[in-house]
């Protein structure tokens, strides 16, 4: 069998009426990813035996007619900085490259509750720094419309896994743009929630304020689903959020968007923004109106002030976090050493790759006395306007859509040797994490070249169902080849 | 922004990095152009704005301070270098 064209929904549906097993479906899977993931690159670790467990115990379950949970038998590949009890958990990092959690994360509980599968573990850009997957310290990860290009990051893994039909579900982590960015790389839905809505246990630190876990999917239903199953308060989670569940699709599907109202922001249109992306969202905004939302352009000026106000706290945040890494205890160690700093500085030196050292540089520099003021304490200044900015843009208006990107996905090594011009790339997605409100990117179009282009749709806090309202009525209006790149 | 090698050997001894002449060169390189992209916001007036240190409009999660065993502890022990008896046994970090 061939289960790549089936929604999550489908997959549920489809055991239930015993057209194929769940051992059936896994098997299809792995068949696909052992003929395309030699090209794709998107896996560090495949978890076949563990997998096939888990359809076989769903089998059983359905074999006996008791209830099987709302993802039962989808194909769903994590990002390897989530915690998978017993599998390892690398964050494409020497330094971690043994480590093999004794729990799972609370997010992979919920979805094994849920009767969904665990195929793998996705490449990322080392400790989800990078908007490539080019710093990965295991494989250079490929985009699967183009294998010239990147699938940018850091979840570049899980979005070119979902792309390539070598999973239906995916995790990511996003503390910069890092689940949107791919997403729109790889022509898939991905989505950043509200920060809080979804529990960061188990999950690596980077940049503890910005950073949470989201659904990669091929289709906004599906990530919908996903973020149903995964949400949710968390008591080993002090930053997760009392008592505010979302309902997803379930009941704004099919009331459409009349009478929406929708702010487009003029800042994300400047120079920079490439013609055809421009041309591609431009062309969704119409259609939104055609739909009979109200639609009007808005001015949200601090946005590229924003991108230096982001990489100074992650940076910070990231040379607090990574601090744990010293050689002692677990990770990485060098042979010989021969005092308790050499042996913490070489562990470091040789076990962190070249970006995430870069990162940690920053973070020290930005929290050191005499530039604490100028940078860190400042940019804290200006994330609190930017989040009241976007406060009272949502006073008036319920989504504002930008790009997700303002570049189309780049080829692999033509950026990797400028770090400024990476991080430029992020201009659209930081802000949307240092206001901690949820936004969506979903495919909106593909350039002359058959490269997706990337729709962002950015919420209110816990404005996840108005998100997914737009996300669908747009996708269902734009009906957008569903067969995915040709492999 | 100019940055001095002993600048960066300064914060990559409070970093705990250890860079090679040549690494610390290009590391000088990267910084000094990235921090001169953050000068503007050096340059915003923000004395109006208290730093965003806590989101004080949403209620977190908070649980008692109790005690929950974790039952299989051979996992926990799992990812470490080597074991003696019921101790970890790590390099010698009391100098």
């Amino acid at each position: 069998m061939d289960g790549r064209k089936l929604t999550a929904g489908e997959i549920r549906q489809g055991l239930l009426e015993k057209h194929f097993t769940a051992k059936e479906l896994t098997e299809s899977y792995y068949k696909r990813i052992y003929e395309k993931e030699p090209v794709i690159e998107g896996f560090l670790t495949l978890c076949r035996d563990d997998a096939l467990a888990q359809a076989e115990r769903i089998d059983e379950k359905i074999k006996n007619g008791e209830p099987v949970g709302r993802l039962a038998g989808v194909p769903t590949a994590i990002k390897d900085n989530i915690c998978t009890e017993g599998i390892k958990t690398t964050c494409a990092s020497r330094m971690l490259c043994d480590f093999a959690p004794p729990y799972d994360a609370t997010v992979v509980r919920k979805l094994k509750e849920a009767d969904a599968i665990i195929i793998g573990k996705t490449n990322m850009d080392e400790f989800a720094m990078g908007s490539s997957t080019e710093n990965s310290a295991f494989k250079k990860t490929r985009n699967p419309w183009d294998r010239e290009r990147v699938p940018g990051g850091s979840s570049g893994g899980s979005a070119a896994a979902v792309a390539a039909g070598m999973a239906v579900l995916a995790l990511g982590s996003d503390t910069g743009g890092s689940i949107r960015q791919p997403a729109a790389f790889c022509g898939v839905v991905g989505l950043k929630p509200t920060y809080g809505l979804v529990s960061r246990f188990g999950l690596v630190a980077f940049g503890s304020s910005l950073e949470q876990i989201g659904p990669i999917a091929q289709n906004v239903k599906d990530c919908a689903l996903a973020l149903e199953v995964i949400q949710g308060e968390d008591r080993l989670d002090s930053t997760s959020v009392n008592h505010i569940m979302q309902k997803g699709l379930k009941d704004a599907d099919e009331e459409g968007i009349k009478s929406m109202k929708i702010a487009v922001p003029v800042e994300f249109f400047n120079s920079g923004l490439e013609t055809e992306i421009k041309a591609a969202i431009s062309e969704s905004v119409e259609k939104f109106k055609a739909m009979g939302a109200f639609v009007e352009e808005i001015s949200l000026p601090l946005t590229s002030e924003g991108l230096s106000a982001y990489y100074i706290i992650s940076s910070a945040e990231a040379s607090s976090n990574l601090g744990r890494f010293d050689g002692i205890r677990y990770g990485y160690r060098p042979e010989k050493f021969k005092d308790l700093n050499e042996l913490m500085e070489k562990s470091r030196s040789e076990g962190f790759g070249e970006e995430v050292k870069r990162r940690i540089m920053l973070g020290t520099f930005v929290l050191s006395s005499g530039y604490y003021n100028a940078y860190y304490n400042k940019a804290q200044k200006l994330r609190r306007k930017i989040k009241e900015q976007f406060i009272k843009v949502f006073k008036s208006y319920d989504i504002v859509l930008s790009p997700a990107s303002p570049v189309l996905p780049f080829k692999i090594g033509e950026k990797s040797t400028d770090p400024l011009e990476m991080y430029l790339s992020d201009i659209y997605t930081v802000n949307i994490n240092l206001a901690g409100i949820p936004a969506l990117s979903m495919p909106c179009g593909f350039s002359r070249s058959g490269l997706p282009i990337g729709l962002q749709i950015i919420g209110p806090h816990f404005g996840e169902e108005k998100i997914f309202k737009a996300a669908y009525a747009l996708e269902r209006e734009l009906k957008l080849n569903s067969t995915g790149p040709e492999l | 922004m100019k940055i001095s090698v002993e600048d960066i050997n300064y914060i990559a001894g409070l970093a705990k990095l250890r860079l090679t002449p040549e690494q610390a060169e290009s590391m000088i390189k990267e910084l000094e152009r990235v921090l001169s992209h953050f000068e503007v916001i050096d340059r915003m007036d923000l004395d109006d704005n208290s730093p965003d240190t806590c989101d004080c409009s949403i209620n977190p999660v908070f649980r008692q301070d109790e005690v929950f065993v974790f039952e299989d502890k051979e996992k926990l022990f799992r990812n470490t270098g080597a074991m003696r008896d019921a101790y970890i046994k790590v390099p010698k970090i009391i100098e």
